[in-house]
Order: structure tokens, then C-alpha cells, then sequence
């Protein structure tokens, strides 16, 4: 009955990839189909297409990914793929710092002697900064005096002699002449023609 | 971009082996092949606790599926980086959950079947990140690669092999999650209907389906100008 059916009709393009499929995993492909490929000449063209576009498909992924991954690429790819299977079954480590910190502050007698001397280091390092402290607060209320100040104090003290004061008269006019006389530019001309008070003052 | 693909298989138990794949039952065992042995002699070391001597041995293990592993992984995530980054995750994996491994399936299918998911996963990543960012389809340093690979082609030929290639991953990519899946396990992981059967969960005929439909489709896509 198939084999007639292979001979009256064409095979359905299932039947094709069927066969395509098996031959390449090395089979043999279904006896009907392969009669009937053998025989049909339009059938055998639908195949060997087939085919064709199937090899080429592949044909072109594997150079494509051959071409990417070369010898030397699979070999990184190895080495890395070992190196990250070295870690697999062993135990994790553990890492010691924070287990020593722990272990010395939780055990043994020397626990509350350390805590002794860290609050004694404290309260002495307290003392001697409240000492300083005191110490430069107390300086600067009794013994620093103004700048000001100490510039001011001369002056008032100054020329007790007859010739002092006279020279210090002469030098308080000099200064008031200095002061009256006008300090514009433009005015001191005028200034300078203009007789002034003092001097007509002093002429009598 | 055509539909999510779906996780391969159970995956909460079946990504480290373990349960049996629901594909059809295999009536006879046949013999175990060589990588199936390797996994379960690896398998005893790790147990026994000689681990170095089951690293040695897994090499020999990575070597047989590497090239294979590295060619599906790129077709599937077609980015070089993702690709190598894909496989030595599954080979981690395998290597970490090889006490769960069971010569039921041949190790290749179980091995791919984590790679695979792995690929999903990565897959999935990439599809996020390219909602937000213009992602590269092939990097111009794979793709110089790629073309020295033709080093006596004169660079007429090499454009042109380069726009097929372009056009044959374009058309890959636009089958469905499922399809895709099993087309590049068929096609370049050299699986049988009935491996995939086993990586996927799927019967064995829903299997074919998937594969005629993507073939057809592909032809289709890619028409007479290949």
C-alpha cells in the first residue's frame, strides 16, 4: 500500500527533512522514501534543495563560529574553565583578622587590665589638656597688654624741658597748618595767595 | 524579535540533572559512549573526594565538548564575550553538580541542556539590555575574524559571504523561541530528534514539528538567493 502511495504521489516535505535528518545522523532513511527519491525526479530535486540549504546554513554558522573561536581561544577558554573549577569542594577560608580581634577582647584575664589602661591614657590625657588650657586662658587675662595701648603711653609722657615744650609747640602749629590748609589740589594756589588769619595775627 | 523562548525542560531540578526528562521513554539502554563514562568515572572521584584527580579528568572532558558548545552557544547569543562566558559557566556547572548526574541520558544531552539554559538566560539578559541600549549584532572584532578566516577570498567574495551570513542569522533569529531552539540543536549541535527530545521536555514529534516548521520557514526567509 505505501509503496504505491510512494509511486502515485509526491513526498510532503516533511517526509523530505525526515530523511535529510537521518542521513545525517548516519542512518539510513526510511526504505518507501528512499524508493521513491530514487525514482522521482522532482522529488529528488525537492530533496537534494533541501539539503543544500540545510548544509549551507550550517556550513556558515560553524566558519563563522570557528573563525571566532580558534585554537588559542578555546585554549584560554580551558584554562579559565580550570582555573574556576579549582574552588569547587574545597572548604572556604577564613580569614583571621576579625577572628583574632574577637578571640583577645572575649578571653583571658588581660581583657579588664587594657580597659584599665585605655581610662587611665583618657584621664590623663584629659589633665594635662585642661592644664594647658588653664595655663594659656590665665596668660592672656594678666600678662598680654594692647599694641595700642603700649604706642599710646610715650606720647603722653613726653617733654617735661623748656626746650621740649617749645618744640613741641612748634610742631602742634606746624601740624595745625597742616590741617587748615586745604587739601585739594586746586585749592592750595589759592590758598597760597590768600593771607591767612594767623599770620596777620602774628605780623602785629 | 520573535517570540520569548521558554525555559528548556524543568529546570529547578533538571539544570543539575537528577529527574528524568519528560520526553518519550527509552525502551533499551543502549551502551554508554565515552563522555558518559568520563562523567561518571569524574563522578566517583568527586565522591571519593579525589578532587584533583577529577579536575585532571574533567579536562579531557571540557576538550571533547568545547568547540561544539562554543559553536551553539554563539550561534545562540551571537556575541563572542557571551558565548565563551556561556560555556565555561555550564562547564562550572556541570563540574559543581556532577554527584547529580545520572548515566540515564548521555552526558552530552545533559551537558547541553544546561548550556542551553544558560544561553536562554544570557539571552533574555541581552534582549533587556537592548530595550535600553543599541546593542551591536556581531562586534566589528568578531567580524574581522570572521573574514580573516577566508584569507585567499578577494574582499568581493568575503562582502558577499559576509551579507549571506548576515542574512542567514537574521532569518535564525526570526524563528520562533522554540523553533530556533530546536533548528540550532539539530543543526549545530548535531542532535537527533530524540536528544532534543530529552534536553527540551518536548515529545519527540512536537520535535519534528518545530524542526519542519523552522525549516520551512527559513527556506522561505531566505528564498532563492542563497
Amino acid at each position: 500500500m505505501k509503496a504505491l502511495e510512494s509511486l502515485s504521489r509526491h513526498l510532503p516535505d516533511e517526509r523530505l527533512l525526515d530523511a535529510c535528518l537521518a542521513v545525517r545522523q548516519g542512518e539510513r532513511p526510511d526504505p518507501p522514501v528512499a524508493e521513491h527519491l530514487a525514482d522521482c525526479g522532482a522529488c529528488r530535486v525537492r530533496y537534494e534543495e533541501l539539503v543544500q540549504v540545510m548544509d549551507l546554513v550550517r556550513q556558515e554558522g560553524e566558519t563563522e563560529a570557528d573563525a571566532v573561536f580558534t585554537p588559542e581561544r578555546l585554549r584560554q577558554q580551558q584554562l579559565q574553565i580550570a582555573r574556576r573549577i579549582e574552588h569547587v569542594g574545597r572548604a572556604a577560608r577564613i580569614i583571621s583578622f576579625p577572628g583574632r580581634f574577637v578571640h583577645r577582647t572575649m578571653t583571658g584575664s588581660s581583657a579588664p587590665s587594657a580597659s584599665r589602661w585605655v581610662a587611665a591614657a583618657a584621664a590623663a590625657g584629659l589633665f594635662v589638656g585642661a592644664a594647658l588650657g588653664a595655663s594659656y586662658g590665665w596668660g592672656a587675662r594678666g600678662g598680654f597688654t594692647v599694641p595700642g595701648d603700649r604706642r599710646m603711653t610715650p606720647v603722653a609722657t613726653r617733654g617735661t624741658s623748656p626746650g621740649e615744650v617749645a618744640a613741641d609747640d612748634a610742631f602742634l602749629s606746624e601740624l595745625e597748618l597742616a590741617l587748615e590748609r586745604p587739601h585739594t589740589r586746586e585749592l592750595r594756589a589759592f590758598d597760597a595767595l590768600t593771607p591767612h588769619v594767623r599770620e596777620i595775627r602774628d605780623s602785629q | 524579535m520573535s517570540g520569548d523562548l521558554g525555559p528548556v525542560a524543568d529546570r529547578t531540578t533538571d539544570a543539575a540533572g537528577g529527574s528524568e526528562p519528560t520526553g518519550r521513554g527509552r525502551a533499551a539502554v543502549p551502551p554508554l559512549s565515552d563522555d558518559t563514562r568520563l562523567a561518571v568515572v569524574i563522578r566517583g572521584l568527586v565522591e571519593r573526594g579525589e578532587m584533583d584527580e577529577a579536575r585532571d579528568r574533567f579536562a579531557d572532558l571540557v576538550t571533547q565538548h568545547q568547540r561544539r558548545a562554543s559553536r551553539i552557544a554563539y550561534q545562540y547569543l551571537r556575541d563572542a564575550a557571551e558565548a565563551d562566558e556561556a560555556v565555561q559557566d555550564a562547564f562550572v556547572k556541570v563540574f559543581s553538580h556532577i554527584t547529580s548526574y545520572r548515566e540515564a541520558w548521555p552526558f552530552e544531552v545533559w551537558f547541553t541542556r544546561i548550556l542551553i539554559n544558560g544561553c536562554l538566560d544570557r539571552r533574555k539578559a541581552q534582549l533587556r539590555r537592548d530595550r535600553w541600549m543599541a546593542g551591536a549584532e556581531v562586534s566589528s572584532a568578531d567580524e574581522a575574524r570572521v573574514s580573516a578566516a577566508h584569507p585567499g577570498n578577494d574582499p568581493e567574495h568575503r562582502l558577499l559571504a559576509r551579507e549571506r551570513r548576515a542574512r542567514i542569522a537574521s532569518a535564525i533569529d526570526r524563528l520562533d523561541g522554540r523553533q530556533r531552539t530546536v533548528f540550532m540543536l539539530s543543526h549545530y549541535g548535531d542532535c537527533s530528534p530524540r536528544e532534543i527530545s530529552a534536553m527540551t521536555g518536548l515529545k519527540e514529534s512536537t520535535v519534528r514539528v518545530h524542526l519542519f516548521r523552522a525549516v520551512r520557514k527559513l527556506r522561505g526567509l531566505l528564498g532563492a538567493k542563497t
